[in-house]
Formats: C-alpha cells, sequence, structure tokens
C-alpha cells in the first residue's frame, strides 16, 4: 500500500506499543508524526500506568514528533458537545480527538483502544483510522517483536465492523 | 446519560450550591428568560461549546466539572464506618470512592442495565427498641436462607435479592472500615477487604441496615467503628441488627452451655465459636451478653481480655488466614459490567484502570479473580 504522506495523530497507547516492540525510529521516520501535551506526559515513567513500563526517553519521543500540541479548552468543550462520549476517554486520548476535531486538514488517528475507536465510528470518521501494523508495514518496517494484537491491522478491521454494527451505522 | 443531560445537571447543581436563581443564569448566559436555563438543566436543550466555555469562565468551575460522568455531583450521600481518619484523608477517598460508584451507575447505563425498580426497607424508626432491630436481623437472616454460617452469604444476598452494590475496595488510610451510600438510584456498600473477616462481616451487617432505614433514620456522616454502637441510638440500633443476623439466637445457644463454661474453657468456646460464624470473639461476648447468656459484667471482663484478641490467634494465625480468604477486588457484579462496557468500547482501558486505581496491565488479573472473561488486551 501507498504510504500516507500527511499528519499521524498519535496515542499514548500506540507511542509505548512502538516503543516496545523497538519501532518507534521506523515510525518517525516514516511518517509525520504528532500528538498532544497529554499523550507525551503519558508516556513518560510513573505516568504510563503500565506494568512493567517502557523506558521512553523524552527527548527521543520529542525528536521524532513533528508537532505537540498544546490543547484549549475551546477544542476539549467543542469536541465533548460533538459527541459526549468523548468523555468515556482517558485524558491523553480525548485530547488528541479535541485536537483532531478541530482541524480542517487531512489527517489520520493512530489510537488503538475501542473507546477511541468508537468516537471514529459514531462520527463518521472510520477512513480515519489506522493501525500501528498497518503504518509499519507501509513504512517498510517488520518488527522482530510482534506486536499485541489491538495494534493489527484485521483486529482494527474486525473491530471496526464490530463497532459499526452496534452503532446502526451499517446495515 | 446523553452529555447534554449530564450538563444541565451539573449546571443546575453548581447554581443550587452557589445560591443562583435561573434568572440568574439566565443574564449570565445573555438568554431572554429563565425558560431557556430550565430547558438546559432538565436537559431538553443543548447547550453549546461556546455557552459551555462561558460557564467554566463565569461560574469558576472546570469543563470536567460539567462533563465527567465519573462523578458524583450534588448527589450521594455517605455513611463511613471509621477509626482515626483525619478528616481530610477521608474527605479525599470519598472522592475515589465516588469516582468508582459513579463508573459503576455510567457503565451500567451504557451497556443496557436498567436501575433497580424497588427499594427494600425495615419497618423500623428511631423509637425501635434494640429487641425489635435485633428481631429484624435475625428474620433477615432466616427469610434470605443465610444458613447456619449467616456471614458467608450475606454479601451475595445483598446485591442479588436486595440490589444493593457490594464492594470490596483496599482505602487509602486503613482505619476506614467501611461505608454505605445512597444513591437516588442506586444503594453502594463498601467494605475495606484488608479487614480481617469478622471485622468485615459485621461491618456489611451494619451498613445493610443503614441501607434498609436510610429514610427512617439517616445515618451520620461518619461514625466510629464499634461493635456496641458508642452513644448514637441509630448505631446502637444498627449493631443491635448486625450482631442478630450474624449470630441467630438458635445457632449461638446450640454452640455451648455457655452459662456452665469458664475461665479458659469459655474463652475457648468464644474464639472457636466466631471462627465458625466468621465473626469477632468480640462480637459474639456482646451478642451472648445482649441474649443474657453472659452477665453484663463478665462481657466487659473478657471483652477487654487479650486472649479473645484476633479470636484468640495471637501468633497471627487468623491474620494469615485473613490473607488467604481476602476477597477479590469490588465485585463480581461490577466487574462483569466494566468488562462489557470496555469490550462494547464503552470506556477506554486507560480511563477505568485510572479510576479503579489499577494499572492497565493489572485489569486482567481482575477479572481473571471473579472469573470473568477479559476483555482485548492493549
Amino acid at each position: 500500500m501507498a504510504r500516507w504522506r500527511g499528519p499521524v495523530l498519535v496515542d499514548t497507547n500506540a507511542i509505548i506499543e512502538a516503543w516496545r516492540i523497538d519501532a518507534w525510529r521506523a515510525l518517525c521516520g516514516g511518517y509525520a508524526l504528532e500528538t498532544v501535551e497529554e499523550c507525551v506526559i503519558e508516556t513518560q515513567t510513573g505516568y504510563q500506568n503500565r506494568r512493567p513500563e517502557q523506558q521512553i526517553d523524552r527527548d527521543a519521543l520529542l525528536a521524532g514528533l513533528k508537532a505537540v500540541h498544546k490543547v484549549s479548552d475551546a477544542e476539549r468543550a467543542a469536541a465533548l458537545v460533538r459527541d459526549g462520549e468523548v468523555a468515556m476517554l482517558d485524558e491523553g486520548e480525548k485530547a488528541l480527538w479535541a485536537q483532531a476535531l478541530a482541524r480542517s486538514d487531512a489527517w489520520v488517528l493512530c489510537g488503538p483502544d475501542k473507546a477511541s475507536l468508537r468516537i471514529g465510528v459514531r462520527l463518521n470518521l472510520r477512513g480515519r483510522l489506522v493501525s500501528l501494523d498497518r503504518l509499519l508495514d507501509d513504512a517498510g518496517f517488520r518488527p522482530k517483536t510482534p506486536l499485541k494484537d489491538a495494534y493489527r491491522q484485521d483486529w482494527l478491521l474486525r473491530t471496526l465492523v464490530e463497532l459499526a454494527q452496534r452503532e446502526g451505522k451499517i446495515a | 446519560m446523553a452529555v447534554s443531560a449530564l450538563i444541565g445537571q451539573r449546571l443546575k447543581a453548581l447554581r443550587e450550591e452557589r445560591n443562583l436563581s435561573q434568572d440568574d443564569l439566565a443574564r449570565l448566559f445573555g438568554f431572554k428568560d429563565r425558560q431557556t436555563v430550565s430547558a438546559i438543566e432538565t436537559g431538553e436543550r443543548r447547550l453549546s461549546a461556546d455557552e459551555l466555555l462561558l460557564a467554566v469562565r463565569e461560574l469558576g468551575a472546570p469543563l470536567d466539572y460539567f462533563t465527567d460522568p465519573f462523578r458524583l455531583v450534588g448527589e450521594g450521600r455517605f455513611n463511613w464506618r471509621q477509626s482515626n481518619v483525619p478528616p481530610a484523608v477521608l474527605g479525599a477517598y470519598e472522592r475515589v470512592a465516588g469516582q468508582i460508584i459513579a463508573a459503576f451507575r455510567t457503565l451500567g447505563t451504557q451497556v443496557g442495565e436498567k436501575p433497580p425498580l424497588v427499594r427494600h426497607s425495615l419497618r423500623l424508626t428511631k423509637t425501635s427498641r434494640f429487641e425489635d432491630a435485633a428481631e429484624a436481623g435475625e428474620r433477615f437472616a432466616a427469610e434470605h436462607n443465610l444458613g447456619e454460617v449467616p456471614a458467608q452469604r450475606l454479601a451475595e444476598v445483598m446485591e442479588r435479592d436486595l440490589n444493593i452494590l457490594v464492594l470490596m475496595v483496599t482505602p487509602s488510610h486503613a482505619g476506614v472500615s467501611g461505608a454505605a451510600c445512597r444513591l437516588p438510584d442506586l444503594d453502594v456498600v463498601l467494605i475495606n477487604r484488608d479487614e480481617v473477616p469478622g471485622r468485615r462481616h459485621f461491618d456489611l451487617a451494619h451498613e445493610l441496615f443503614h441501607i434498609l432505614t436510610w429514610d427512617a433514620m439517616p445515618p451520620v456522616h461518619v461514625e466510629d467503628a464499634t461493635e456496641t454502637g458508642g452513644a448514637n441510638r441509630v448505631e446502637q440500633l444498627a449493631n443491635s441488627f448486625a450482631s442478630a443476623l450474624l449470630m441467630p439466637a438458635r445457632i449461638v445457644r446450640e454452640a455451648a452451655d455457655w452459662r456452665s463454661l469458664r475461665e479458659d474453657a469459655l474463652i475457648a468456646r468464644l474464639n472457636a465459636t466466631a471462627d465458625r460464624l466468621e465473626v469477632t470473639s468480640s462480637a459474639l461476648v456482646w451478642r451472648l451478653a445482649s441474649l443474657e447468656l453472659l452477665t453484663k459484667a463478665d462481657a466487659r471482663a473478657i471483652s477487654a481480655s487479650e486472649a479473645i484478641r484476633n479470636n484468640g490467634h495471637p501468633t497471627g494465625l487468623f491474620a494469615d488466614s485473613r490473607a488467604a480468604g481476602r476477597p477479590a477486588l469490588f465485585s463480581k457484579r461490577f466487574v462483569e459490567i466494566v468488562a462489557r462496557a470496555v469490550e462494547e468500547g464503552r470506556v477506554s482501558i486507560r480511563k477505568i484502570a485510572g479510576l479503579l486505581g489499577l494499572s492497565v496491565d493489572d485489569l486482567g488479573s481482575l477479572f481473571a479473580a471473579h472469573g470473568v472473561p477479559a476483555p482485548y488486551e492493549l
């Protein structure tokens, strides 16, 4: 598949998984990665809420990101009013969606949590949702450590169908 | 709850807290009349993003106050059983407990659970006699078929038959024994799962009394965790109820010829019977006194004795068995709702893990502890 040339918004889960499988360099080498301040904080030791934590070097992380956005209250309010289910997300996921919904350009979002994917489905933005698997594959990177299921392309496609059916978005 | 209804509810709660009228709010928003405010408060009219920001700015409350479904605002009354917990610590933990309870309610609604249609209550009042409360406890155990060891199935019966959510928790302070919480559409009992079984069971039965008598005798916000009730009559009634429920007269009478036992033999039988009934020896002593199987003077002397401390397991055996039998966090019903909500994408894993005070990777263990199939993993 052709590699996506526009901005790729990545959430905490995607960053941590890319780091876990040693794919961060390949990922940021292949794409214009962007995120929000909340996600950067959530990737740092003590804030990951993961066991074990990944040792993610902040400088190396920031060097690989084309932009780290500060999300305003106006953007958060707009996202919450547009779909109240945004409130069911973690701070990083919530801020990333608020940032995405405030943009007018063509972006894609890599965030594997079903609740995050559900927002995309509900807002008819399914085509903007990408898996880490697909991004790496399109960039020509084959990880030595296997990705967890929720980051794989087949899982994403299956989950999007399931969510779309539940949301009444497909017959 | 739809976000427009949630925002409206929170706006109303904040308006009332600030002693503002609907007219005051209408002026603040620049509406022509208070009917628009009324429509927003009932969720009939959606607030725009700009209006929401105006509310944030003018009322001085964060955006999350209006939109976070995982907090209790203007609802939820607690009764805490505790020992020497600083008020600020208890207040902080009440917010945490409120988030857990709100999570259950929000996620339950999301996955299609309906709140209980009927709320149970006991026909007791503040003027009821202690004997009446004890009789109610005895009847509760009998009518719900709690069997020879009523403590064992009490939590299950409370959840299944009375629709009371019973959550085993690890509070931030060891002095928190438990709590009852009443919401308009939900009753909850929280129990410190790190306490010895006897105390846990007594706290559970005690809080059950508060839930079942909340309207007739609203409990105080904070009470001392004793098994005799101190000076407060409602707490004394709650203890009479709990004591009789966990130690029905027939079972206690059949356990020994209590009046004939003396000194070491009495202590040994007390500790053995308390272990069997999964109560504390101290609670059993006072139950025997209320049944006139022990004199009050003997009860006072024995309850102060080291020989019944930890039900006579001074080397920590009781503590060891407590660790082995420590209940899993929360409850199966609670965990089932969480698992369904996660699986259906109703809540993000990072969000719910944070609310429950767990890491993302600990959630799997929580599901396994209750035999609930784990949803997907991140």
